[in-house]
């Protein structure tokens, strides 16, 4: 049996007197793509932050392939050459075109050549159908165009882990669907995600195991038709209920 | 009348060697100003504990003296202390240390108004936090910058008047020269100050070329029209 690629346990987590995670753990298998749901505020964010070590839990300890990365000493910019993230407002530099922004770490932190950078860039750029648009600067490209050049920006790096972290909540409803589809593509070749979302259709498309998440704990957890048909938990069915019905578009199936 | 004309050909080259003093003495410690300003910035805005404590010290004296207090100080307040600079030295330092101070600020602006985003996404791919600041924060806020920091260049140019009352041979120091030499102060200080007048409008000229050269799409302050 393979170890999971990302293990977290114990993970908690309080600003001040708010404990925003209460000892969550998780285990995360190759390629699986794993959704988490939940009402906001309840440390979805910040769970996906700790495993990138974007924010250093209180407590608790996390492994990328078996290796500590919560350790004291540990590097955490390596880390974060290996698990990429995207984000719900994008944050593309905004100083800097398509292809720069996806270039920009391959030079400076992987220290590639230009020459090398540039074309691994217009490859990663070509991927999510944005090359046209390579020298355009960030204000002048749509959200969703946006959040594929923060994709693209993210896999450059070649990762072993993506964590999205509602990256359609800023969208135009008709642009969701582009980001999805590069998501979907990017599940499809293998690679292990795990993504917050409210997105129920992806869910269940996409998703090899959804968890639903309230007040900092783990309510929740199982296969797409597990948690959608036949959910254990009431809140679960409640906050399920609640979502299908407002997002009721991607019902029809 | 005749007076004005006589004063201008007959001192053009003294003017321009008052001119020269001054444009380098600006330009110097402008660049000294810079020099400290900006790290006095990022330590405000980074550092921890003391040495934040110690830079908004040194932002608050700096800023809450005049100039010419802060020059008399240095050139001759100091050799009393046993630390003597000469006429020039006195300059750089006291325009420089005073301009640092301001320079501090307008960074320290400009630097917070870059989304923090910014800096969690470039940690996101890898960067280390001095590199998300060397390769994305600060070249965002370079341009951001600049309105504020032209005012400190003019302002600087301006002020730099007072080194003639340590007898620095500038703009201001030919001007009462040649008062005094002729008897005419109000001809030769209205001389001087169109001379100011066009070394401002050319710097600003410069700042504005120089804004409109880096701009970047969509890399501004948020504007309502």
């Amino acid at each position: 049996m393979k170890a999971p690629i990302i293990k977290a346990e114990g993970i908690y987590k309080a600003y001040g007197e708010v404990e925003v995670l209460k000892g969550v753990s998780l285990n995360v298998n190759e390629s699986e793509v794993v959704v988490i749901i939940g009402p906001s505020g309840t440390g979805k964010s910040t769970l996906l932050r700790c495993l990138n070590l974007l924010i250093k839990p209180d407590r608790g300890r996390i492994w990328l392939n078996d290796i500590e990365i919560s350790a004291p000493y540990f590097n955490s910019n390596r880390v974060r050459e290996q698990v990429g993230m995207v984000f719900q407002d994008f944050n593309l530099f905004n100083h800097l075109t398509a292809l720069d922004n996806i270039s920009i770490a391959l030079r400076k932190v992987l220290h590639m050549k230009v020459a090398e950078a540039k074309e691994r860039s217009l490859q990663e750029l070509n991927n999510v159908n944005l090359l046209d648009k390579k020298d355009l600067y960030p204000s002048q490209l749509s959200g969703g165009q946006k959040q594929r050049v923060a994709i693209a920006r993210a896999l450059a790096l070649d990762p072993q882990v993506m964590l999205f972290d509602e990256p359609t909540s800023a969208l135009d409803p008709e642009l969701i669907g582009e980001v999805l589809e590069a998501m979907k593509t990017l599940a499809e070749k293998g690679m292990t995600m795990i993504v917050v979302t409210h997105e129920m259709g992806f869910a269940r498309e996409v998703a090899n195991r959804i968890i639903f998440m309230e007040h900092g704990n783990i309510v929740e957890e199982g296969s797409p038709n597990e948690m959608f048909l036949h959910p254990q938990i009431l809140r679960t069915r409640e906050f399920l209920w609640k979502i299908t019905e407002l997002y009721g578009k991607h019902e029809n199936k | 009348m005749e007076e004005l004309i006589f004063l201008y050909t007959r001192y053009v080259p003294e003017f321009i060697e008052g001119t020269k003093t001054t444009l380098w003495l600006t330009g110097i410690s402008l660049l000294v100003g810079f020099i400290i300003g900006l790290p006095i910035a990022l330590a405000r805005i980074y550092g921890g504990g003391w040495i934040r404590k110690l830079v908004i010290g040194y932002v608050e004296v700096f800023r809450g003296t005049p100039l010419l207090v802060q020059l008399f100080i240095i050139y001759y307040g100091l050799p009393e202390f046993g630390i003597t600079l000469s006429q020039t030295a006195s300059a750089i330092v006291s325009l420089g240390l005073n301009s640092a101070a301001y320079q501090a600020e307008y960074f320290r602006g400009a630097i917070q108004a870059i989304d923090s985003g910014q800096i969690i996404a470039a940690r996101a791919v890898g960067m280390s936090h001095i590199k998300a600041i060397r390769y994305v924060v600060l070249p965002q806020a370079f341009r951001l910058v600049i309105p504020a920091w032209s005012n400190e260049a003019i302002g600087l140019l301006k002020a730099s008047a007072v080194v003639f009352l340590i007898a620095m041979p500038d703009l201001m120091a030919k001007a009462k020269i040649i008062a005094g030499r002729y008897f005419s102060p109000i001809e030769s200080y209205l001389a001087v100050a169109v001379a100011y007048i066009l070394l401002v409008l050319f710097l600003s000229i410069f700042l504005s070329f120089v804004e409109r050269r880096v701009k970047i799409p969509g890399l501004e302050i948020e504007t309502a029209r």
